[in-house]
């Protein structure tokens, strides 16, 4: 054989991968959306689960790794867009809506905790799931909220209780590792540095970030294309440095969003759209997660799953519910509020991720609580949210004069 | 409309009213939002004068004035009501602008405000409708009767390039540059019964014009009519329609302060008769205003003789300085002119403020911020 030929079966080459993911993704995403009528991520997911290890096993563990650095990046680039739009002035002038957000994620926490270990899971394990089940993914509603060109009160909303959420879930879950490595017999040192190391570091990681995109923003004036790239590079290089420094990519570059928003008096960065570009990462997001899912899952979730999905509805309807309509908006948006708040996805795969990464047993036996509500969510929350926004009046419609 | 609505409500001489188009921002990058029935919504819970209505898209708020007899009681109304606007604006994580345009969103995002009336308008006008996104100032002032309006009406129609060059602020559309001081009033002309009033002299003539209109099916009501100045008979008014909503409340006061002063001078003076002149040059001076401001030229069609708009404009305030004392509104007449001899205008300002800011997000930034009185700058 000439040895310029190449050798099979040849190990994976990420760009084929990428590649393959996303064509997998834009042609099942289009299948599905033609054949069932729902969003398009509803079809990613899909896709990656028939691929995934569960299915068809082209995508399989091995590769699903491969592939979690895309899934990295295209929730660094959602948590950033979401940060920049966590606008801590309307907090303030609208003190309800921070009210709520505090509401909802406390009921959620202590109702998922409750109702888990009343079905006699063990506490920690109902505290982490409890935790995880505070945050709202952000980049279904995102993503969602960008695919119908969603605009008004539920959308900016929901996407600011999805921030705030998420932020408070992290917070708490990596409180909680505490109590994790606690359990198994970590040095004190740890069971106290870690979670101090991950909350402070990932925080002061966002913040370098944001100090140096908005210095490089004034230098390089006002022109849109230079601070796209520079934002782009800006957070593929965060990302990056919270693997070289073992932190949190989730806290940092929501912290990056927030801080580069909140901190910039002078209005030096320009807004950031990644776009057709997003879009991309977008369908691989979701193939991943999809893969990363297995059947088996939801059926060693099976009730529990049920129960914790209900259970977080109730929850978090019962906060939007009973402050929404002091924030002043129009009578029904709470509703819709509840509904836009239910997906999980991608965040809380990586939370679960992250503890299976430090204490295997630990993760196996929290992916099976959580992961099968994250499954059924993951098909469920983006119609859930496609829904809501629609019927809010807020999806631009399509509306012509006769010719 | 019945015929009843066509009698003219006689009103007290001379009493004021404003109603003010704004845009409702986003505050993320400050292109327009969707807000306007959340934002009308809240501002119905609070207490503020005046009223606040919906126009043709939700990225749109109207603020109407009650009726005054004075600048002095406009203006302070009209600062209330902008505080209370801009409350309950931001309590929505929304920012309001003044100003003629919107420098950069695009209209075929817009949404046409969901009434039957406004429905209608899309089905009729097709994108005009969206279009029809853009930002003005109408300026009432109240009359004896119907006769009284028709001349009005005409006699104010001389000093249409005066409105423009003084309330233009819409320079930029579509993220451009347009290279007019005001590139509002070209979306006005693309409507087919956009233009003025008919050669008409007496209400009764008015009246007959209307019938005869709406006999053939062209209108069904007076709002069908979006001409630059317009009898109101319900309120017993006559309405000017041609200013660029300004960048700040007390400059809209200012310019009603200036309609209310030539109406004084030309319905207690009558100088001159209505003269088709006028309307034959009408078009030439509107542009001149319009691409122009106060350095385009004006041809005066009772003297056939050639100035420049800011000359006309002083030499105007001099005219009506009497009327302006009696009125009460010498001081504010004296604060516009100063502006004019300085060549201010809001389309200078927005031009300048883009010329340090260089980005339009920033300069849409800088209008809300100046309109909801959170800086102080020029009024």
């Amino acid at each position: 054989m000439p040895t310029f030929l190449p050798e099979f079966p040849s190990s994976a080459n990420p760009l084929l991968l990428f590649g393959f993911l996303l064509l997998a993704g834009v042609i099942g995403g289009e299948v599905v959306r033609r054949v069932l009528a729902v969003p398009h991520i509803v079809g990613y997911v899909l896709i990656g689960l028939l691929l995934g290890a569960g299915g068809l096993g082209v995508l399989d563990t091995g590769l699903v790794k491969e592939a979690w650095t895309f899934v990295e990046l295209a929730l660094g680039l959602i948590l950033f867009e979401l940060g920049r739009r966590l606008d801590i002035t309307w907090l303030k002038r609208d003190a309800w809506l921070a009210a709520t957000a505090l509401l909802e994620s406390a009921l959620t926490f202590w109702l998922l905790f409750l109702v888990l270990t009343l079905l006699e899971v063990s506490p920690l394990y109902a505290a982490v799931a409890a935790a995880i089940g505070i945050s709202t993914s952000p980049a279904v509603v995102l993503v969602v909220a960008q695919d119908l060109r969603a605009e008004g009160q539920v959308t900016e909303r929901a996407l600011n209780l999805a921030a705030i959420n998420s932020v408070i879930s992290f917070v708490v879950v990596t409180v909680l590792l505490a109590g994790v490595h606690h359990e198994y017999e970590a040095a004190w040192m740890t069971v106290v540095l870690h979670p101090a190391y991950l909350l402070l570091g990932s925080t002061l990681l966002g913040l370098l970030a944001s100090i140096m995109a908005v210095l490089l923003a004034r230098w390089l004036g006002k022109s849109g294309r230079a601070h796209f790239v520079m934002t782009l590079s800006m957070i593929v290089a965060t990302i990056g440095a919270a693997h070289l420094f073992e932190l949190s990519v989730v806290l940092a570059l929501l912290a990056f969003g927030v801080l580069s928003k909140n901190l910039d008096r002078r209005h030096d960065l320009m807004p950031f759209d990644p776009g057709r570009l997003g879009q991309m990462f977008v369908v691989v997001l979701f193939v991943v997660s999809g893969a990363s899912l297995t059947l088996a899952e939801l059926v060693a979730g099976g009730t529990l799953a049920v129960v914790f999905i209900v259970t977080r509805f109730v929850a978090k309807s019962l906060g939007v519910m009973s402050l929404t309509r002091f924030s002043g908006v129009r009578p029904g948006a709470a509703g819709m509020l509840c509904l836009a708040l239910t997906p999980m996805s991608a965040l809380a795969i990586s939370m679960v991720r992250g503890t299976t990464e430090l204490y295997p047993e630990f993760g196996t036996k929290l992916a099976a609580i959580v992961l099968s509500a994250v499954l059924i969510l993951e098909l469920l929350g983006p119609i859930a949210v496609d829904f809501a926004l629609r019927r809010a009046g807020e999806a631009a419609a399509e509306e012509k004069p006769a010719p | 409309m019945t015929s009843s609505e066509l009698e003219f409500t006689p009103s007290a001489g001379l009493t004021l009213g404003v109603e003010l188009e704004l845009q409702i921002l986003n505050s993320r990058d400050f292109n327009l939002a969707r807000d306007a029935a959340d934002l009308i919504n809240l501002l119905e819970q609070s207490g503020h004068p005046g009223a606040v209505k919906p126009e043709i898209t939700e990225s749109m708020v109207e603020l109407n004035s009650s009726i005054h007899a004075s600048y002095g009681s406009l203006v302070r109304e009209l600062e209330t009501l902008r505080d209370a606007v801009a409350e309950s604006a931001e309590r929505l994580n929304l920012r309001i602008a003044g100003g003629g345009s919107h420098p950069f969103h695009d209209w075929s995002d817009r949404r046409i405000y969901p009434t039957e009336r406004f429905q209608n308008l899309l089905k009729v006008y097709g994108y005009l409708a969206k279009q029809f996104t853009i930002f003005g100032q109408h300026v009432h002032v109240g009359c004896p009767d119907g006769d009284a309006a028709v001349y009005l009406s005409h006699m104010l129609a001389r000093y249409v390039p005066h409105f423009t060059a003084l309330s233009a602020s819409s320079p930029f559309q579509q993220g451009a540059d347009t290279s007019y001081q005001s590139s509002r009033l070209n979306n006005v002309s693309a409507f087919p019964l956009s233009g003025q009033m008919p050669f008409v002299q007496t209400w009764g003539e008015f009246t007959a014009y209307f019938e005869r209109m709406r006999g053939l099916g062209i209108v069904e009501s007076m709002k069908d009519f979006y001409w630059d100045i317009r009898p109101k008979p319900e309120y017993g008014t006559v309405e000017v329609r041609v200013f660029d909503t300004p960048l700040t409340v007390e400059r809209a006061a200012l310019l009603a302060a200036y309609v209310q002063g030539l109406a004084r001078y030309l319905l207690n003076e009558r100088p001159h008769a209505p003269s088709r002149d006028v309307y034959e040059f009408y078009r030439y001076n509107r542009f001149q205003a319009c691409r122009y401001g106060l350095k385009g030229s004006l041809v005066d069609a009772y003297t056939e003789k050639r100035s420049s708009v800011q000359e006309d404009i002083l030499s105007t305030l001099q005219t009506i300085a009497p009327h302006a004392r009696a009125l009460g509104a010498e001081a504010a007449l004296q604060e516009l002119g100063a502006g004019v001899i300085e060549g201010y205008s809001d389309a200078g300002w927005v031009r300048q403020a883009y010329a340090e800011v260089k980005s339009l997000n920033d300069v849409v930034r800088l209008q809300s911020e100046l309109w909801m009185g959170r800086t102080k700058v020029h009024a």
